[in-house]
């Protein structure tokens, strides 16, 4: 074994409080190491040729870098040693500038420390074996699961670049919750214009399979080769004969089922279209409400169909789709009035949330357009807003920003003042948020043009009072509390995450934070991937966040999905676990602990079982080398040998 | 013992390479200043972390051993904190059992933009160690 | 009695299986010693008395894939719901033949009461032991010669069965008194605890004759005290080896130790090498809530996780 080590000075930023020399010099004495000197920039060009040089003319075999982190250069470097012939995996940092050089100023302990993490990555380095990638066939379609505007905008991407693409939308119809919105900020585009040809677009595009009203069952297998079973929920109509014509939601004697396209803004019939833009534009029926389910008698819906698409007896259907890629575009929920007692918990008519109260602004929402309190249905004169009801409030778990709520309530301000001219709103919040292209002088325009009194302090009770809803707050710039009296009194409730997002991640292996938002896997550099190779995350499903911003990631997400299937066959990486059939007795203790179900039972010739790795889904976490008792299962690159012996060279030097 | 001694006491650090050893570059980048007693151990998870090491460098020569990986439901590899969690529980409680101090094994949660957090648990930790002594006999040096 | 009944039940069992696992006189008349029936003529030596004291559950493992019958004590029926938890049998393959039990003999015990004589003669009545040797005859009780776990035993009738040969018998030690040992341990210092250990590991000559006999330790030739690799001991006789030894055992026991004693009863130098394991059981008990070998539907601990961990508390420094 001769090993060859590379002591980076770093400029002074090693060098100014190590002695590299002493390092190079005491490294030098270790047995098996043939070569040790220190150089000023290794990670540049002519550092790496010192590299290359060193290793044809020592006849080196291992390479240790003591510099930066590995986090840092390690493929830097990797690729190095690559070009000089040596398998890339024959190398090993020390981390002597984030973890020695930057932390201690005493020279004498930073340079003992450092020759120790040396030695450390010395004996590590002499027990790395070369590992060798294979390769797999790639599955060039996609599955987008959510079809709000970031899940839309990706799977066009993706339809345009030629892939084949699958989306999975779990409610009746596409378009999420920007479907639901009367106008957009800050142009004041009508919301469903601007998105209903995105949704037609992706109803009516060749390459794009929808599946309306469906859920993702199960997923399995690896990236490039996924298959996933999705259930087509009954909605108890045959989508292939219902034309969308609307008369069974006309005739339906039930009137008081929930609807939840309005966010139970006003009740619906217990069979309906959710909105008349709907894509799919076909009816559902909700079975909580349905006289023909509750009761058993009904029918109305059957007789009056002119096509005779309704069936009660519709079951559940579960299809399978082979994708190698996977977008999750399932964006937000909101946060229940219940969670706010001090602004009612629900209980009144008048304090509605800013989505119900988008539902009503809409001109095919319930009330048509016409704002009216729930209560008595009179026009509001006086309407007040108020910012952050749950969001920044550590109480109420939800201790950070919901993104986009400053500029819905200016917006609903300029709204309401453009419906009822005689109106006065006011606006409560703690800071006005308002970073994107135009957004400030939107929030100004609210205020200097459309009249919208904006108090600074929060709301810390709301009451009826007769007819009308008393706001009790603050007013922190003049210093006093305030009330007003409203007629109608709009939260902004907090946005949280979506519904059954938790176990989604489950299903997908990848990870949620505390608050069920997916992690990605850098916050700065990689917005858009997770670390589950072939599982890309896009829109408010990672991160709140607004419209542009959603659609920005779906075109991201589309692109890394594009450059993934760009070659027709992938690399694995092979610092993975692998089994010595020779030691596994079979346990399969290693199996079940595996948190990517990446290993297998196998039987072998002579009809021991033993326990088999896929070696494209192992993620290399090495869970299952610290459970087996017998070491016959080992993380490459990682062994328990390697371990060891860091831990015993450090233990006895 | 190192040659240091008696400045330096041993400390081996396992660090989970995704959350705990990035939260100690971030440390490093922000030079926030640490003692220099410990000694890293890169692995790619906290599961990976057999409590068997921490006790091999107990019994060989460390007098403190920290772990540390991502907080629970952040690993990058889903699961692989919470086997950790459970597994280094158990041999907290082990630990004192044979007469180790639980003191001189500590694990943690570190992400890796919790530099402020990794300079205060390597600060504590050093400081506990060196309250509680050397483990070991001055062993002579090997000639 | 009992005897008589079990011989009839492995006889109404033999011509379904391959083998009955029970127990025949040993080599004296202290001592059993397992018996594998193949033919029926065997039934006539099986034996059934205090001195039955192997877990003969322990040979399962190696005789998966045969139809086998097998005889267990109560503490020996945990050791087959252990490996029903662990997939380690095919539950279809294994007859149970349970026998209620009300503690056995501890033979160290009896040996080291007797002068560690030669012995002639035993006779069991009426809960005594009596033992004759050339220095003559001792009456000994048997609650005061049977192993720790006697003492604490919960599950007096096998927790799984098909056949139960003999009336179900409840416990009638109270269920705290499992750890009573661990606490006691407990009331030492650190440095006393300390001590203890190295003196009692100090006696290990690295027989491994407690993993041998150990049911759940299945990894046979492959164990890592014995393969160099990976390296996690070495072959010195230093303290730091052997504790090394008995602590990689105790650990990878975590959660699977079902106390059957067999450990503790092969040590050929007396050392207490349950008491590391039963400390970790007692965690397992209070973490998890957890206790191995009773429910075949249970995971065991350490290959599970709970992602809100109830017990663990997050250590501050």
């Amino acid at each position: 074994m001769r090993v060859g080590v590379f002591i980076c000075h770093c400029g002074s930023n090693i060098a100014g409080t190590i002695d590299v020399a002493k390092v190079a010099a005491e490294t030098r004495k270790i047995p098996g190491v043939a070569f040790a000197t220190n150089y000023m920039y290794t990670c540049s060009e002519p550092g790496q040729k010192e590299i290359t040089d060193a290793i044809a003319r020592e006849h080196l075999d291992r390479i240790v870098v003591a510099a930066c982190s590995p986090r840092m250069h390690e493929n830097t470097f990797r690729k190095t040693i690559e070009k000089a012939g040596l398998n890339r995996y024959f190398l090993e940092m020390a981390n002597i500038r984030e973890h020695i050089s930057w932390i201690g100023l005493d020279k004498e302990l930073n340079t003992n420390k450092a020759i120790e993490e040396v030695a450390m990555a010395v004996s590590k380095a002499m027990q790395d074996k070369p590992l060798f990638s294979s390769s797999f066939k790639v599955n060039k379609r996609v599955v987008v699961i959510g079809g709000g505007v970031a899940g839309m905008q990706a799977a066009l991407d993706c339809a345009d670049g030629g892939l084949e693409v699958v989306m999975v939308e779990k409610s009746p119809a596409i378009g999420g919750m920007m479907a639901r919105l009367d106008k957009t900020f800050p142009t004041i585009d009508c919301s469903i214009c601007i998105l209903g040809p995105k949704m037609v677009d992706v109803a009516q595009h060749d390459k794009i399979k929808l599946y309306a009203y469906s859920e993702i069952e199960e997923i399995k297998g690896y990236v490039g080769n996924y298959q996933i079973k999705i259930r087509k929920k009954a909605a108890y109509v045959d989508w292939t004969k219902c034309t969308g014509c609307g008369l069974c939601m006309e005739k339906c004697p039930t009137k008081n089922a929930y609807d939840y396209f309005n966010f139970g803004a006003a009740p619906t019939r217990a069979i309906n279209i959710p909105f008349p833009q709907a894509i799919p534009k076909k009816a559902k029926i909700d079975p909580k409400y349905c006289r023909q389910f509750t009761k058993g008698k009904c029918g109305v819906c059957a007789k009056v169909c002119p096509t005779g698409a309704i069936n009660y007896e519709q079951q559940d259907e579960i299809v399978t789709e082979d994708v190698g890629a996977i977008v999750v575009a399932t964006g937000y929920g909101l946060l229940d009035q219940e969670r706010l007692p001090e602004y009612g918990g629900g209980r009144y008519p008048d304090a509605i949330t800013g989505i119900q109260y988008e539902r009503i602004l809409n001109a095919s929402g319930p009330t048509s357009g016409h704002i009216i309190r729930p209560s008595d249905h009179e026009e509001p004169k006086t309407v007040v807003f108020v910012s952050c009801a749950g969001s920044r409030d550590k109480s109420v778990g939800v201790p950070y920003c919901s993104n986009f709520c400053c500029m819905y309530i200016a917006k609903q301000a300029i709204l309401t003042k453009d419906h009822i001219p005689d109106s006065q709103s006011y606006v409560f919040y703690m800071d006005i948020r308002a970073p994107g292209k135009g957004y400030d002088e939107f929030t100004r325009r609210a205020q200097e043009e459309y009249g919208a009194k904006y108090i600074r302090g929060r709301v810390s009770r709301i009451y009826p009072k007769g007819k009308k809803m008393i706001v009790q707050g603050a007013d922190t710039l003049l210093g006093t509390t305030v009330e007003v009296e409203a007629d109608l009194v709009v939260l902004a409730t907090a946005a949280i995450a979506a519904d059954g997002a938790p176990q989604m991640a489950e299903k997908l292996h990848i990870s949620y934070d505390t608050f069920g938002f997916y992690v990605e896997s850098h916050p700065k550099l990689r917005p858009v991937e997770t670390n589950t190779s072939g599982v890309f995350l896009a829109g408010a499903c990672q991160g709140l966040k607004d419209i542009p911003a959603s659609v920005t990631q779906g075109s991201a997400a589309a692109a890394k999905v594009l450059s993934l299937f760009s070659k027709d066959m992938l690399e694995s990486d092979p610092a993975i676990a692998q089994v010595n059939n020779n030691a596994c007795v079979g346990c399969l203790k290693c199996v079940k602990t595996c948190p990517f179900g990446a290993i297998v039972e196998d039987k072998l010739r002579d009809g021991r079982t033993v326990a088999k790795v896929i070696e494209t889904v192992c993620a290399g976490c090495g869970v299952c080398t610290s459970t087996c008792p017998c070491g016959a299962i080992q993380l490459q690159h990682f062994t328990d040998n390697q371990l060891l012996a860091e831990v015993s060279t450090i233990c006895q030097m | 013992m190192s040659d240091v001694a008696p400045k330096e006491l041993r400390i081996v650090g396992f660090l989970c390479n995704w959350c705990s050893y990035g939260g100690a570059d971030t440390a490093g980048v922000s030079r926030f200043r640490q003692p220099t007693d410990l000694r890293v151990i890169r692995v790619p998870c906290s599961g990976r972390v057999d409590p068997l090491f921490v006790v091999r460098a107990l019994l060989t020569g460390a007098d403190g051993v920290l772990v540390s990986g991502c907080h629970p439901r952040d690993c990058h590899y889903s699961d692989g904190n919470f086997y950790a969690r459970r597994r280094l529980e158990m041999l907290k409680q082990l630990l004192p059992f044979v007469g180790i101090d639980e003191r001189r094994f500590h694990y943690t949660w570190v992400s890796a933009s919790e530099g402020q957090k990794w300079q205060q648990v390597v600060t504590n930790f050093t400081k506990q160690i060196h309250e509680l002594g050397p483990l070991h006999e001055k062993k002579e040096k090997a000639v | 009695m009992s005897t008589e009944k079990l011989k009839e039940t492995i006889q109404k069992v033999f011509p379904d299986v391959e083998c009955v696992i029970c127990w025949q006189e040993g080599f004296d008349k202290l001592h059993t010693t397992p018996l594998f029936i193949t033919t029926p003529d065997q039934t006539e030596k099986v034996v059934w008395n205090p001195l039955c004291v192997q877990n003969l559950a322990a040979y399962l493992p190696s005789m998966k894939g045969k139809k086998v019958a097998v005889v267990v004590k109560g503490c020996d029926s945990r050791t087959i719901v252990q490996f029903m938890q662990e997939g380690l049998i095919d539950r279809n393959n294994v007859v149970v033949i349970g026998i209620p039990c009300r503690g056995v003999v501890s033979v160290k015990k009896v040996l080291a009461a007797t002068g560690q004589q030669p012995i002639e003669d035993v006779k069991l009545s009426d809960g005594n032991i009596i033992v004759k040797t050339l220095k003559g005859e001792k009456t000994l009780a048997i609650a005061d010669v049977s192993p720790g776990k006697c003492k604490t035993c919960q599950y007096p009738t096998p927790v799984i069965y098909d056949f139960l040969v003999g009336e179900p018998i409840e416990s009638d030690k109270p269920a705290e008194s499992v750890y009573d040992d661990v606490r006691e341990f407990e009331k030492l210092s650190l440095a006393e605890r300390k001590a203890y250990f190295e003196k009692e590991f100090g006696k290990c000559i690295r027989c491994y004759a407690c993993r041998n006999a150990c049911p759940m330790c299945v990894c046979q030739d492959s164990c890592i005290a014995e393969t160099r690799d990976p390296h996690w001991i070495t072959q010195k006789m230093t303290p730091e080896e052997k504790m090394m030894f008995h602590m990689i055992h105790s650990v990878h026991l975590a959660g699977r130790c079902v106390e059957c004693g067999e450990c503790e009863r092969v040590c050929p130098m007396d050392i207490p090498v349950a008491k590391l394991k039963k400390k970790i059981n007692s965690a397992m008990k209070e973490l998890f809530d957890y206790v191995p070998g009773v429910n075949p539907e249970d995971k065991p601990p350490m290959y599970t996780f709970n992602v809100d961990e109830v017990k663990i508390k997050e250590h501050k420094l």
